[in-house]
């Protein structure tokens, strides 16, 4: 079954008031492939992001992770369902350190009841420093030990987004949703970046779905390619026939 | 048993002595710092040797190796040893270019590459360097995928050695058994600022040895903590790190990453510590921000007490006994200010700390005493095995790089020369018979390194080290002095602001056209209720030449009597970048000043004690006016 479908997005809309943000979207996303969600500004590339992770409810159609549809699913359940996500506008606990930050995501996988927890012996000893090793392999992978115990408001952009990827994956997810991983990155940070998802995505098999404007880094790394333009999708494909379809030239370069 | 002559012989001492009863090392990893015992090493060891003699590996080979240092790199080099191979350390950042060259020179037949990025360099000049059998990896991240057979793994070259070592069981200790003291330790290659770099061939006795000075002089126990960040390939970390452990049974600590170096040393507190000047220069200003950056309180701690260490350090250094008062007001900024700033630095165990490359000024040296860490200067070079010369306690003279080493000779030539032998001469440049013959004189059956500095030895047996031989300039009597050192020296006064010394083969002495610092100075005037208008006014004040003689006098005092300032002006004008004096970098230009200031020159070699100036004034918006005015020149006895 190499093209099972992980992930289905069926008949997607979703609407603010009047505004149409998507508009009977569908789309399904391979186990282990890479995919691309691409558009102009205000396409309803994050909305769509959101509405696979829960934050947004789509007034139609369903969103299907491994046969769950997650638009009847309670968000903070997503996350132990097994999808993990990253921020355009980084969401981390800027008062705690990388470390903190990560051994937070790993709350979901933690099994020890409060009074394990508050004895802090036995089980619950053990239980942290199996989580503390699964999160430090993430910090060596990630190359952020040296700021292992620096507190993450104080980090550079572009560690942050980092430390941001690495609580994601502190989740363990199954699927990862990258929302502009590479916004704001100079050329070498974002070379950095692209080598991490391919990482992940090779040495973790995780399938994974970002969102990106950089449109060379997005044709160079991704499998499969989404088009959305005013909620609507336009294209689907791989980057070769993205780069020549009629459709999405147009959208990006206005009408010839 | 006999006295071990080489380090994989002092390496089985140690192991013998210590077992599993001590950590050998520590790594940290994942956060964690993971410790091997001696017997984990003996393991590791004998299983990479092994495994090296497998692969064909030949006593006398060398064998070059890069990487960051860990503890798979420190068990390979011993390994090589042991397998009578030579190691030749590259650097990390070198091309791949430089990697070959070296390569070919030394003629390795193995490379140990650490990771990804270095084997990537390696496989892009395979076709170069048709000699090297195998290129051996450790770190095995992004390697995956690589089906070179060229590269192979520690571990797979760990497992051929463990074949080895169970038909013959004996064979790792036969082969350490083999080692003698002339045998090859290791090439250095130098950076070769001129030219191509040369390959410093030294001996295990010239390491050996080398590490025993330092032990001589500032002792080192099986306790104390080395921290191994200083490349390889350098000539330090084979003395200080891996000779002073395999002899002294010193624990080596390997840092996390590059990154996290200085976050490791703190964690570490090693007992000695080597930095290059800058590096400490850098340390005054890092904590001078911290300070300024820290709460009300600490900040009227630090401005209490420093003054108290100030005081006490200068007494020490000059060899006087603080009193007891002082001593216990000491003790109390030690709780309250030094001791935490020492633990910040990562320095709160450091009994012997040094600094070596460019004159650290005495204000800085000044400032670590006072925090109560012993900061001492050396002198040395590749050639020589490291360190020739180093500061004793209690005997720290800021202008002086100390003293000869135990059992290193070090003279000065009739050309002002410094010139080391002793058993940590070098063996010679690899391949290069010439470089030998002109770097190394044999008199006597002894052989003298011409280091290319120039220096002096003072009436304590202190060396002096002055500039590089060739930027000295000759004086009308046939005598040499260094203009660099002299502004070098004058320039730490925070009086003065700039200096250019003259000379020449047409002059009998020096002299010195002075700036003064118009900041400093002129709130040092007025703290004196001393009124003055202008930089002119101020700088001809019969008090500022007195101020400027104390400095000069004081620097006098660290200089050949031949090569001291007799006569000095204090200029009018500061050196100006816009008027071409000195280059947008704030180097002098010494021919344009010298034509410039030809009046002032002549003055100054002439009886004259006040010279007329003209100078111009460029105002605001361009016009331009001059002031005739006079100068004073001084004399100093």
């Amino acid at each position: 079954m190499s093209h099972e479908h992980i992930l289905d997005v069926r008949n997607v809309s979703l609407s603010f008031g009047g505004t149409n943000a998507l508009l009977d979207v569908s789309f399904g996303v391979r186990r282990g492939e890479i995919r691309a969600i691409i558009g102009p500004n205000g396409a309803g590339k994050t909305s769509m992001l959101n509405c696979i992770s829960g934050f947004y409810r789509p007034q139609k159609g369903m969103v299907l992770f491994k046969g769950t549809d997650l638009v009847q699913t309670q968000p903070h359940k997503i996350a132990g369902l097994g999808i993990a996500r990253t921020f355009q506008n980084i969401a981390l606990y800027t008062g705690l350190s990388t470390l903190d930050n990560l051994m937070a995501a790993r709350h979901i996988h933690m099994k020890q009841s409060f009074l394990d927890s508050a004895v802090y012996w036995g089980r619950a000893l053990r239980e942290e420093v199996e989580h503390r090793e699964f999160v430090e392999e993430i910090i060596d992978f990630l190359e952020i030990a040296h700021i292992r115990k620096a507190t993450v408001g104080a980090l550079p952009y572009g560690l942050r987004k980092r430390v941001e990827l690495g609580r994601a994956l502190a989740l363990e997810p199954e699927l990862l949703l990258l929302d502009e991983p590479m916004a704001g990155m100079n050329v070498e940070e974002k070379e950095d970046m692209a080598r991490f998802i391919l990482d992940i995505y090779e040495r973790r098999g995780v399938t994974i779905v970002l969102i990106e404007h950089d449109m060379g880094l997005v044709m160079d790394i991704s499998d499969r390619v989404v088009v959305l333009d005013f909620g609507r999708m336009i294209g689907d494909g791989t980057p070769d026939e993205i780069k020549n379809d009629e459709r999405v030239i147009q959208a990006y370069l206005g009408q010839a | 048993m006999d006295e071990p002559q080489t380090i994989p012989q002092y390496f089985l001492q140690r192991v013998r002595e210590y077992g599993t009863g001590k950590i050998a090392l520590r790594q940290k990893e994942m956060g964690i710092w993971r410790e091997f015992t001696w017997a984990d090493s003996y393991e590791e060891v004998k299983a990479f040797t092994l495994g090296l003699i497998m692969l064909g590996l030949q006593r006398g080979d060398r064998v070059c190796t890069v990487g960051d240092n860990d503890r798979q790199y420190l068990w390979a080099y011993i390994a090589l040893q042991a397998a009578g191979a030579v190691p030749v350390g590259l650097y990390t950042d070198s091309t791949s270019k430089e990697f070959a060259y070296v390569i070919e020179h030394s003629d390795a037949t193995f490379v140990l590459a650490q990771d990804q990025e270095q084997c990537d360099k390696m496989l892009e000049i395979q076709a170069h360097v048709p000699n090297v059998k195998k290129v051996i990896y450790w770190d095995e991240r992004g390697l995956w995928n690589y089906d070179s057979d060229w590269l192979i793994s520690y571990e797979e070259v760990q497992a051929l050695g463990r074949e080895l070592a169970a038909q013959e069981p004996e064979r790792f200790e036969t082969e350490i058994a083999l080692g003698q003291a002339p045998d090859m330790a290791t090439f250095c290659y130098t950076s070769g600022t001129t030219g191509l770099p040369k390959g410093v061939m030294l001996t295990q006795e010239n390491l050996l040895y080398s590490s025993k000075v330092y032990i001589n002089v500032d002792p080192r126990y099986d306790t104390d903590n080395h921290v191994s960040f200083m490349p390889m390939g350098w000539i330090a970390e084979p003395v200080l790190g891996i000779a002073s452990h395999v002899y002294a049974g010193m624990v080596v600590n390997f840092p996390e990453e590059p990154e996290t170096v200085r976050q490791d040393i703190r964690e570490i507190a090693p007992e000695n510590l080597f930095y290059n000047s800058r590096l400490w220069d850098n340390l005054v200003a890092m904590v001078q921000v911290r300070i300024n950056d820290a709460s009300w309180l600490n900040r009227q701690l630090y401005r209490l007490f420093l003054p108290i260490g100030y005081k006490v350090a200068d007494m020490k250094l000059r060899g006087e006994q603080p009193g007891l008062l002082l001593r216990l007001a000491y003790q109390l900024g030690d709780w309250l200010v030094f001791g935490p700033i020492r633990d910040q630095l990562g320095m709160s165990r450091v009994r012997s700390a040094y600094t070596a490359g460019a004159a650290l000024s005495p204000d800085a040296m000044r400032f670590f005493h006072a925090l109560g860490i012993n900061l001492k200067q050396i002198y040395g070079s590749t050639e020589v095995s490291g360190g020739a010369t180093l500061h004793r306690d209690g005997d720290i003279k800021f202008a002086s790089v100390g003293r000869a080493a135990p059992g290193v000779d070090i003279r000065i030539s009739p050309e002002g020369e410094i010139q080391i032998a002793g058993p940590t001469v070098m063996a010679g440049y690899h391949k290069n018979k010439e470089g030998t013959k002109e770097d190394l004189l044999v008199e006597n059956g002894r052989f003298w390194f011409r280091t290319g500095d120039a220096g002096y030895i003072d009436k304590d047996d202190h060396i002096i080290y002055l500039d590089r031989l060739k930027d000295m300039i000759t004086l009308a009597n046939g005598e040499r002095f260094s203009p660099q050192f002299i502004e070098g020296r004058l320039k730490f006064s925070p009086y003065i602001r700039d200096v250019m010394a003259i000379g020449g083969e047409m002059r009998d002495f020096v002299t010195a056209l002075v700036i003064i610092d118009f900041d400093t100075v002129g709130r040092w005037a007025e703290k004196r209720g001393l009124g003055y208008t202008t930089f002119l006014d101020l700088s001809q004040k019969p008090v500022v030449y007195e101020l400027v003689r104390a400095a000069v006098e004081e620097v006098n005092e660290s200089l050949p009597e031949t090569g001291r300032v007799s006569r000095f002006v204090l200029m009018h004008k500061e050196f100006d970048a816009d008027e071409a004096e000195m280059t947008r970098t704030r180097k002098l230009r010494r021919g344009f000043l010298a034509e410039r200031y030809g009046d002032i020159i002549e003055a100054l070699y002439s009886d004259q004690e006040t010279v007329k100036v003209r100078a111009t004034v460029t105002y605001q918006d361009g016009r331009e006016a001059h002031i005739d005015t006079e100068v004073h020149i001084m004399t100093v006895t």
